[in-house]
C-alpha cells in the first residue's frame, strides 16, 4: 500500500479501512444479497455523486475554508441547464453538461470573489450565497418538477449507461478524482492550494497571488458541482429541484472522517473516499442488516465523532509529550 | 566607497495620524551586516515593512541599486532580491522541509508542474548552502524552533537575494544555536549578501554588526560603528534614559517556603533537589532541554513527576493540576506568553482578573464589576503597563507590556512561590529593568521566586542563588558568596556549553 501511494499510509486511513472491512465481512454474513454483483454495481452508482463533491470539498477543505452552498450550485446550474435545452430543444447530453458546468463555475467564482473582496469568512459566504443562488432559482425559474416522459432523452440515456457493466457514472468519478489529485500534488497549483490553508500570510509573503488560488478553489468547487447536478438529475426518475438541498453538510462529513483538518493544509485524496465509502456503505447496507434507515443517521453520528476524537486525542497525546498545552 | 544596495530617503509614516516613523534615512550597502535596534514599539519594524513594500510610506522615496522605485509591492521587492525572515518565520507548518525551502523558488519559477526530485535537490542544495543537515521529508510543524528558523534562512536564500532582513531572529533560541546562527549569517556577508538584523538582544549586535541603527520614538537616533558604542551607551540611545540594575541580595535567613526533594521524571529530570527560603531568587539556567522548564511545569502540576516530594512550607503537597498548585500558593509564568499566558483578544481587565475571580465574586457566583475594575487598575499601576486603559485588548500592546500583564496577573494572586520561565524574551530593555524591579521588590516582600533564563547577565543580576542544569541534573549549585567571586560569569557559561554528557562538575 505504502508504495501505491508513495508515501506513509496514515493511521486514520488504516483505521477507516479497518472499519470498513469489518463492516463489510458482517454485512456479507449476514445476508447473502450483499455480495452480489447488482448491489456492488448499485453502490457505485450511487456513490459516484457525493464522490465527486467530496473531490471539491476535500480542495476547498485543504485551502482552508468551507463551502456549504455546494448542493444548491449543483441543484441550480443543473436544473436550469436541463430547462434551458428542453426550452432549445437541444436533447444533447455534452450540452446539458456544459451548461451545468459555466453555470456552476460562474456560482463558485462568485463565491470567490465575495469571500476575497469583502473579506467574509467562506462559512457564511457560502451560507448566504446558497440561499441567493436557490432563491433566485426559484423566483424566476421555478421548482417545477420534470416527469420521466418529459425528461430529455439524453439524461434517461446516460443514467442506464455502462461501460463493460460498470456505471458510467463511476467512470466520471473516478476520473475527476484523478484529476483532482493531480491538481492537489502534481501542480503548482496545487502546492498553492495548500500553502494558503496552512497559512494565508506566509503564502502571501512568498509571493503567491492569494485571490487567484481561492478564485480556483471556488470555481472548481463549482463546476463539480454542476457535473454532479446533471448526474444527479440522471440517476433520479423524477427531476425534482427541491431535493439534494441539506445534504452538504453529510457530505462535508464523510470528509472530515476521512481525517481531513478543518483548519486547512492537510489532507489526502484517499481520506476522503474511504470516508465517503464508510457513509455510502452504512446507508445502503443497513437493510442488509435489517435495521430500519433511521439507524443511519445514528452510525454516521458516531463514526463521525469517534473518528475525529481519535485525529485529536493522538495529537494531544504528541503534544503533552512535547509538553504543549495549548490544544 | 562601497556599493549601496538599497536606499531609504525621508521616510515618513503615519498609522491613522500617528506618526510612527518620522524622516528616516537608511542606506544598506552590500555585503554589510547592519542592526536595526530600538526598544519594541520605536518604529524598527514598520520601516523594514516600508523596505520590504509591505507598507507603502506616507512621504519619501524608496532606491534600490540605485533607481528609485515606486510603489514597492512585496513581490517586487523578491524579484529585486529583497527577503524578509519575519519573526513568526512565515513557514507552512503541515509541509515538509523540503516544500518549505523550495516554496519561494517554485513560485517564482513560474513552472506549472511539480517535480519532486526537483523540490528535493533544491532544498538539499539550499541546507548545504548554510551547512545545516535537516531531514527533508519532515513536516515543519514537527521542527524546534532553531530548526525552523534554518528552514527559513534556507527558504529566503533559495532565490538570488541580495538583502536579508532578519526580524528578531534569536529571542527563541540558545545561546548554542544563536552562535551557530551568527556563524551562518557572517557566512552569508561573506558571500557579498547584505543583511539586517533587528534584535533586543545587546551582544549579539555587537558581536558581528559593522552598523548599528539606533531607533527611538520613530526617529532614527544615528548610524554608528559597533566600536562607538558599548552596552551602556546602546542602551542609552535606545531609551533615552540611564538604565542599570545592581545585584539582589537577599537580607537575612528565613524559613524554606518550597522544597523539592529527589523529584525524577524519566527522559526530564532526575533527582532534584532544591530548597527555596522566603525572598530568595533562585536562577536556574541551562540548555534548552535541560530540563528545567520540564521542572517548572511539575511544580505547577503539568507534568506529573515519577517519584519525589514536593513541600511547601514545610508541608508535603501533592500538586496534579494548575488548580492544586494555585490552592498552594504556587504560581507560573510561562515560557510562551502568547499562547500559555494570555488571552490575547480580552482586555487588560479581564486577562488581569483571571486568577482571583475566586475572590471577587459573590455567593452567588456573579462577578464584582466595581472590584474587578479597581483590581485591574491598582495591577495595571503596580506593573506600569503604558497604556493604563484597562479595556484594551491585550493584543495591541508591545511585548514588553503584554510581560508585565502576565506578570500582574499573577501577582494579584499573592503567591508563595513565583516561577518565571523566560520572563523576558522579546522584551525592550526598559520594560525588562522595570519587570526586574517587580520581581525583586516581590523578594523583598517574601515571596519565594525561581527564575529560569538563558541570560546570564539576566540570572547575574537578579539572583541570589543558582542552579545550572544539564540533561535534567543540577551539575551546579551556587549560592550568595560563589557569585560574588570574579570571574564567576565566565566559570557559568563554560559549564552551560562544556558540560559533557553525565559528567559532573564540582
Amino acid at each position: 500500500m505504502n508504495k501505491i501511494l508513495n508515501r506513509k499510509i496514515k493511521p486514520m486511513e488504516k483505521y477507516l479501512m479497518l472499519i470498513l472491512v469489518v463492516y463489510i465481512g458482517i454485512v456479507s454474513m449476514t445476508s447473502k444479497n450483499f455480495l452480489t454483483m447488482n448491489t456492488l454495481i448499485d453502490l457505485l452508482k450511487s456513490s459516484s455523486g457525493t464522490l465527486i463533491l467530496a473531490a471539491g470539498v476535500l480542495v476547498v477543505l485543504i485551502s482552508g475554508g468551507i463551502d456549504v452552498s455546494f448542493t444548491a450550485v449543483a441543484v441550480v446550474a443543473a436544473y436550469c441547464s436541463i430547462r434551458i435545452s428542453m426550452m432549445l430543444g437541444i436533447d444533447n447530453l455534452f450540452f446539458i453538461m456544459l451548461v451545468s458546468i459555466i453555470l456552476g463555475g460562474i456560482m463558485g467564482a462568485i463565491n470567490a470573489i465575495i469571500i476575497q473582496t469583502l473579506k467574509i469568512s467562506t462559512f457564511i459566504t457560502t451560507l448566504g450565497t446558497s440561499s441567493i443562488f436557490y432563491g433566485f432559482m426559484t423566483t424566476f425559474v421555478g421548482t417545477e418538477s420534470i416527469s420521466v416522459a418529459d425528461k430529455p432523452s439524453a439524461l434517461l440515456a446516460f443514467g442506464s449507461a455502462r461501460v463493460f457493466n460498470i456505471p458510467t457514472f463511476f467512470i466520471l468519478a473516478v476520473l475527476i478524482l484523478i484529476l483532482t489529485w493531480f491538481i492537489l500534488y502534481k501542480t503548482m497549483l496545487g502546492r498553492t492550494i495548500f500553502a494558503i490553508g496552512n497559512s494565508e500570510e506566509s503564502a502571501s509573503r512568498v509571493g503567491i497571488n492569494v485571490f487567484k488560488t481561492k478564485l480556483f478553489v471556488y470555481t472548481y468547487m463549482g463546476v463539480l458541482s454542476g457535473i454532479m447536478g446533471v448526474v444527479y438529475f440522471s440517476e433520479i426518475d423524477l427531476i425534482n429541484p427541491i431535493s439534494l438541498v441539506g445534504t452538504e453538510l453529510m457530505i462535508i462529513a464523510a470528509v472530515v472522517i476521512g481525517g481531513i483538518r478543518l483548519t486547512g493544509g492537510d489532507g489526502t485524496i484517499l481520506g476522503a473516499i474511504l470516508g465517503v465509502s464508510i457513509i455510502q456503505i452504512f446507508k445502503s447496507t443497513l437493510v442488509f442488516l435489517g435495521l430500519s434507515t433511521s439507524w443511519n443517521d445514528l452510525f454516521i453520528g458516531l463514526i463521525l465523532i469517534i473518528s475525529v476524537s481519535i485525529i485529536s486525542y493522538g495529537e494531544r497525546k504528541s503534544n503533552k509529550e512535547k509538553l504543549i498545552f495549548t490544544k | 566607497m562601497s556599493e549601496i544596495l538599497l536606499k531609504g530617503k525621508n521616510i515618513w509614516k503615519s498609522f491613522d495620524g500617528v506618526h510612527a516613523l518620522k524622516d528616516i534615512d537608511i542606506e544598506i550597502e552590500k555585503g554589510k551586516i547592519i542592526c536595526l535596534a530600538g526598544e519594541n514599539g520605536c518604529g524598527k519594524s514598520t520601516l523594514v515593512k516600508i523596505l520590504s513594500g509591505v507598507h507603502q510610506p506616507t512621504k519619501g522615496t524608496i532606491e534600490i541599486e540605485g533607481e528609485e522605485i515606486t510603489n514597492l509591492t512585496p513581490i517586487k521587492a523578491i524579484e529585486k532580491g529583497i527577503q524578509v525572515i519575519y519573526q513568526d518565520l512565515s513557514l507552512f507548518p503541515h509541509m515538509s522541509v523540503a516544500e518549505n525551502i523550495a516554496m519561494n523558488h517554485m513560485v517564482r519559477s513560474r513552472e506549472k508542474f511539480i517535480d519532486k526530485k526537483e523540490i528535493e535537490k533544491i532544498a538539499k542544495e539550499q541546507l548545504e548552502k548554510i551547512g545545516a543537515n535537516l531531514d527533508i521529508n519532515m513536516p515543519v510543524r514537527n521542527l524546534s524552533i532553531a530548526n525552523k528558523q534554518l528552514v527559513a534562512i534556507a527558504r529566503a536564500l533559495s532565490l538570488d537575494t541580495k538583502i536579508l532582513f532578519m526580524d528578531e531572529p534569536t529571542t527563541a533560541l540558545t545561546k548554542k544555536e544563536v552562535s551557530k546562527l551568527l556563524k551562518i549569517v557572517v557566512g552569508l556577508k561573506e558571500k557579498g549578501i547584505s543583511i539586517v538584523f533587528i534584535s533586543h538582544k545587546l551582544n549579539e549586535v555587537f558581536e558581528i554588526s559593522d552598523q548599528i541603527t539606533v531607533i527611538r520614538d520613530g526617529i532614527k537616533v544615528g548610524d554608528f560603528s559597533a566600536k562607538e558604542l558599548n552596552p551602556k551607551s546602546l542602551s542609552f540611545y535606545m531609551t533615552g534614559r540611564e538604565i542599570g540594575h545592581g545585584r539582589y541580595r537577599k537580607p537575612e535567613k528565613t524559613e524554606n517556603v518550597l522544597e523539592l526533594k529527589n523529584l525524577t521524571k524519566t527522559n526530564n529530570y532526575t533527582d532534584i533537589n532544591i530548597e527555596l527560603e522566603k525572598g530568595d531568587i533562585l536562577g536556574i539556567t541551562g540548555l534548552l532541554g535541560s530540563g528545567r522548564t520540564e521542572l517548572a511545569l511539575s511544580i505547577f502540576g503539568l507534568n506529573a513527576p515519577e517519584s519525589g516530594e514536593i513541600l511547601v512550607e514545610g508541608k508535603k503537597v501533592e500538586i496534579k493540576s494548575p488548580v492544586d498548585a494555585l490552592d498552594n500558593g504556587i504560581a507560573l509564568l510561562p515560557e510562551d506568553r502568547l499562547t500559555q499566558g494570555l488571552f490575547l483578544d480580552s482586555s487588560e481587565k479581564v486577562n488581569i482578573t483571571a486568577t482571583i475571580l475566586d475572590k471577587i465574586k459573590n455567593k452567588f457566583g456573579i462577578l464584582n464589576s466595581k472590584e474587578e475594575k479597581v483590581l485591574a487598575k491598582n495591577t495595571v499601576n503596580k506593573v506600569n503597563v503604558n497604556n493604563k486603559n484597562i479595556d484594551l485588548k491585550v493584543r495591541n500592546l508591545s511585548g514588553g507590556n503584554q510581560q508585565k500583564i502576565v506578570l500582574g496577573k499573577w501577582m494579584v494572586t499573592d503567591p508563595k512561590v513565583f516561577i518565571l520561565d523566560a520572563p523576558t524574551v522579546g522584551v525592550d530593555i526598559g520594560s525588562k529593568s522595570e519587570i526586574y524591579e517587580k520581581i525583586q521588590d516581590s523578594a523583598r516582600d517574601g515571596m519565594g521566586i525561581i527564575l529560569i533564563s538563558d541570560e546570564l547577565e539576566e540570572i547575574m543580576a537578579n539572583c541570589n542563588k543558582v542552579a545550572i542544569m544539564h540533561e535534567g541534573k543540577i551539575i551546579k549549585a551556587l549560592n550568595e558568596s560563589d557569585l560574588d567571586k570574579e570571574g564567576i560569569e565566565e566559570e557559568m557559561f563554560n559549564i552551560i556549553n562544556n558540560s559533557k554528557r553525565g559528567e559532573i562538575v564540582e
